[in-house]
């Protein structure tokens, strides 16, 4: 059985994590197979590839998804044998992994759908499962002569990669060392204990293992941590970083060239040390695995964190106003206001924080681009380099999701369409590989600019005009507003031969559109042609009615709408300023006109005024706001006001309805409740305040 | 060292402002009105996806309302991490000014112009104010929060 429904309770963990594990199998996957063609052993992603699909298969056995269990099996059992070879694969175990790797998403994706994971491939299981024989085939014969101090190492405490690893830093030039470090209390209490020590020594070295130490191997104390490193940083400056003696250095290159491989030493790695034992070796194991320190945490968490915080900003609104209400009272009020404005700062701190928690790497989103890239070059036969530069970017996960089918839509593009076959590139004076570059940097004021090159044929502006059936555009905007007309994109045999256009229309609309971004182009003929896409780096993504009210569009999030109310039968008592009553469910709600709250011009002529209207809590209390017309739910993305110029209750934001022109999103409780006490305190200061 | 500068009128004045400080210029169709924000915010405008607010330069500078033209201009300009509109009559010029002939503004025009003015260059038989942006622009945020 597979997938039963026994484990759908744990099916949302499982997702979560198979697909993170997926996607640094990938990215690991990738490294391999470029070491590969270079015929260099990568022991660092095999082992990372190992682990990763040793975990998958646990984790799937967990929730009984056999048809994974049985893939993941296969390729860890190669991968197994590869990493005891000192992370070498034969060329030929590339594909089967691949293949292997992307059937295992394929299922994983399945169990994502709620359908049942297909049986694996017979075929595809029998070539994994071929891949060990291979791998060990392929394995060198004999170890290199060691040149490891095998007693000071550990050698037989060392996984073969490590020596390799060791032994290949030696040969390039790098000092293998040994650092010892002595834990104590007083240490401790400066800071330095094993983890802060892993950190400073990271800056200096590559931390090949660390072994925790006990007895005679510890040097006296109780127990000791040798850390095995490469580096280049002199004895004393490594010293240093662990906080002086008793720390030591001690080299790891042996003295001569030492004849007995350290296999030799026994099953007992510490022989040489009597009394001396290596804890067990889990142990040092604390490091995290990917990225220091990470936690997963479910989106609706923060979002209900924001909540709060929401519901924080309105309350301090209530609060100042109520300190205002003292001020002019004649109270002293000076220490009150300071408290309320330090408290005005922490909490757009708070909010600036929340937000951050909500921002991924640019470089961890565009993961999946280089595996796209090598399923296109092999799909069109085209030489291809993708180069990422996006350095330390970050982006909302909300326009992180939303923006990466675009970039890979674009990305497509480049390789399927602008960049020529290796022989029209020759022919063109060209080298034979297109290079499709992705750069990113983050602008000031909220923005992130990425930049797509490729320096393909360049769009030809008469074959996008011939295919439009539109005049030849005369500039790069002219011709990205063809390329991006919707119909455009089903004419694929018209597009071939411009270069571009496949599905120009749905990036221009995740960009413009729904992130409320920017698309440019620049081409040039038979040189390239680079995009340019300028996305905000936060979104905030709601469902919102859309009415008119006094001639314009407003938004408001549809959650705070409790009902939507025909305006009819209104009684107007005398000297209530104009906000009348309707009946709802047998109370009177009182109505008020939003036209009259936005100060808009009211137009006596305009037919159907007031003729609906939307039912909020203000305070706690039903109100009614009339408006002129519903013109439906849709779900836009808000973005708040952050000037201090437009930053005013009740009003939540803007949206871009698609019209180019801002769209206010109202918050009606906020709007009413402000106007209220506008007019409450206007009339009794006897003049308006504005 | 002559400064990039760009030119605007208001009300049949020239003003200017270093063109550093400047992000684009843009015609304008209009805005969208923010009820509540102080009366010289003409509104919101989306400027190449964001959305800033526009400060209405004549009524800022206390002047009669003049009308939208086809002329008219949303000068984009940048104020440390805020990026702020101001609406002028028209901005079609960008002058290089030589310090020399920028002089403090007579105490009659600082009076009248509330600080908004803060140098006077000659340029030719010209007289262009030199204007303080970001005092033009301001922070003051009306009836919100109390915190003013």
């Amino acid at each position: 059985m597979t997938g039963n429904g026994e484990f759908a309770e744990f099916l949302p963990a499982y997702l979560a994590e198979a697909d993170e594990l997926l996607a640094s199998a990938q990215k690991d996957l990738l490294a391999v197979e470029e070491a590969v063609r270079k015929g260099q052993a990568q022991p660092r992603a095999v082992r990372e590839l190992f682990r990763a699909l040793h975990t998958l298969k646990g984790l799937s056995a967990m929730v009984d998804v056999e048809p994974v269990v049985s893939l993941a099996h296969w390729m860890e059992a190669s991968l197994r044998l590869a990493d005891q070879a000192g992370g070498r694969l034969p060329e030929s175990s590339v594909e089967p992994l691949v293949e292997g790797l992307r059937a295992i998403e394929l299922r994983v994706r399945q169990l994502g759908a709620g359908k049942l994971a297909s049986p694996a491939p017979a075929n595809l299981l029998e070539r994994l499962e071929a891949l060990g024989p291979q791998v060990r085939d392929a394995a060198p014969r004999r170890a290199r002569p060691v040149t490891l101090d095998a007693e000071a190492a550990f050698a037989s405490r060392l996984a073969p990669s490590e020596r390799e690893q060791l032994e290949g830093g030696l040969a390039g030039g790098q000092r293998a060392l040994r650092l010892d470090f002595v834990p104590s209390s007083e240490r401790a209490a400066k800071g330095l204990n094993i983890n802060t020590v892993r950190e400073r020594v990271a800056k200096l070295a590559d931390i090949v293992k660390v072994l925790p130490l006990s007895g005679a191997a510890a040097g006296g104390a109780s127990l000791a941590f040798a850390l095995l490193l490469l580096t280049r940083a002199e004895d004393a400056v490594l010293l240093d970083a662990v906080g002086g003696a008793p720390a030591t250095v001690r080299s790891l290159e042996a003295p001569a060239p030492a004849e007995a491989p350290p296999a030799d030493l026994g099953p007992d790695g510490a022989a040489g040390l009597p009394g001396a034992a290596v804890l067990d070796e889990e142990l040092d194991e604390p490091e995290v695995r990917r990225g220091g320190g990470l936690l997963r945490v479910e989106v609706s968490r923060l979002d209900e964190a924001m909540e709060w915080l929401a519901a924080l900003v309105v309350n301090r609104s209530r609060l100042t106003r109520a300190v205002a209400a003292l001020t002019q009272a004649g109270a002293p009020t000076r220490e009150l206001t300071a408290i309320l404005q330090e408290n005005g700062r922490q909490l757009r701190d708070l909010r600036s924080a929340i937000l951050r928690l909500r921002m991924v790497r640019v470089g961890d989103v565009l993961e999946r681009l280089p595996l796209l890239v090598r399923g296109l070059r092999r799909a069109t036969g085209k030489a291809v380099r993708l180069e990422l530069d996006v350095g330390d970017a970050e982006l909302d996960k909300a326009v992180a999701d939303r923006l990466l089918p675009a970039l890979v839509h674009l990305v497509r593009n480049a390789v399927d369409h602008a960049l020529e076959s290796p022989e029209e590139r020759q022919a063109a004076n060209k080298p034979a590989e297109g290079r499709v570059r992705l750069t990113c940097h983050a602008r000031a004021s909220g923005q992130l600019e990425l930049t797509l090159r490729d320096d393909g044929r360049g769009v030809d502006a008469k074959a996008v005009a011939k295919a439009a059936g539109a005049p030849v555009p005369d500039s790069p905007d002219a011709l990205l507003d063809l390329l991006c007309r919707p119909g455009l994109s089903t004419r694929q045999e018209a597009t071939r031969t411009s270069g571009r256009g496949m599905g120009m229309d749905i990036v221009r609309r995740i960009v413009v559109e729904q992130l409320g971004g920017e698309l440019r182009m620049d081409t040039r003929k038979g040189v390239g042609t680079t995009f340019t896409v300028c996305v905000p780096l936060t979104v905030t993504l709601m469902d919102a009615i859309v009415f008119e009210c006094a001639g314009r569009r407003y938004a408001v999030a549809v959650g705070t709408v409790e009902e939507l109310i025909d305006v009819a039968g209104v009684v107007r008592p005398a000297g209530a300023d104009g906000v009348g009553l309707v009946e709802r469910r047998g109370a009177a709600v009182p109505l008020v006109s939003l036209a009259r709250l936005l100060d808009a011009p009211v137009d006596a002529r305009a037919a159907g005024q007031d003729a609906k209207a939307l039912i909020v809590r203000q305070r706690g209390e039903p109100v009614a706001f009339a408006v002129d017309r519903l013109v439906g739910q849709q779900e836009i993305v808000l973005r708040p006001l952050e000037d201090p110029l437009v930053r005013v209750p009740g009003v939540a934001g803007a949206t871009d309805l698609g019209d180019g022109q801002p769209t206010l999103v109202l918050d009606l409780g906020a709007l009413g409740a402000a106007r209220a006490g506008r007019r409450k305190r206007a009339s009794r200061a006897g003049e308006r305040v504005s | 060292m002559n400064v990039l500068h760009v030119l605007f009128k208001v009300d049949g004045t020239e003003y200017a402002m270093p063109a550093a400080d400047v992000v684009q210029m843009e015609s304008f169709t209009g805005a969208t009105p923010v009820p509540g924000a102080p009366s010289h915010v003409a509104g919101l405008v989306q400027v190449r996806g964001r959305v800033i607010p526009v400060v209405d330069a004549r009524v800022r500078f206390g002047l009669p309302a003049g009308t939208q033209s086809l002329d008219s201009r949303v000068v984009v300009g940048q104020l440390g991490e805020r990026t702020v509109g101001l609406l002028v009559d028209s901005a079609r010029e960008v002058l290089k000014l030589d310090p020399r002939t920028i002089q403090p503004p007579p105490p009659m025009v600082v009076e009248g112009a509330k600080g908004f003015v803060k140098a006077v260059a000659q340029v030719g038989p010209r007289l262009v104010m030199l204007i303080d942006f970001p005092r033009v622009v301001g922070e003051e945020a009306a009836d919100v929060d109390g915190q003013r």
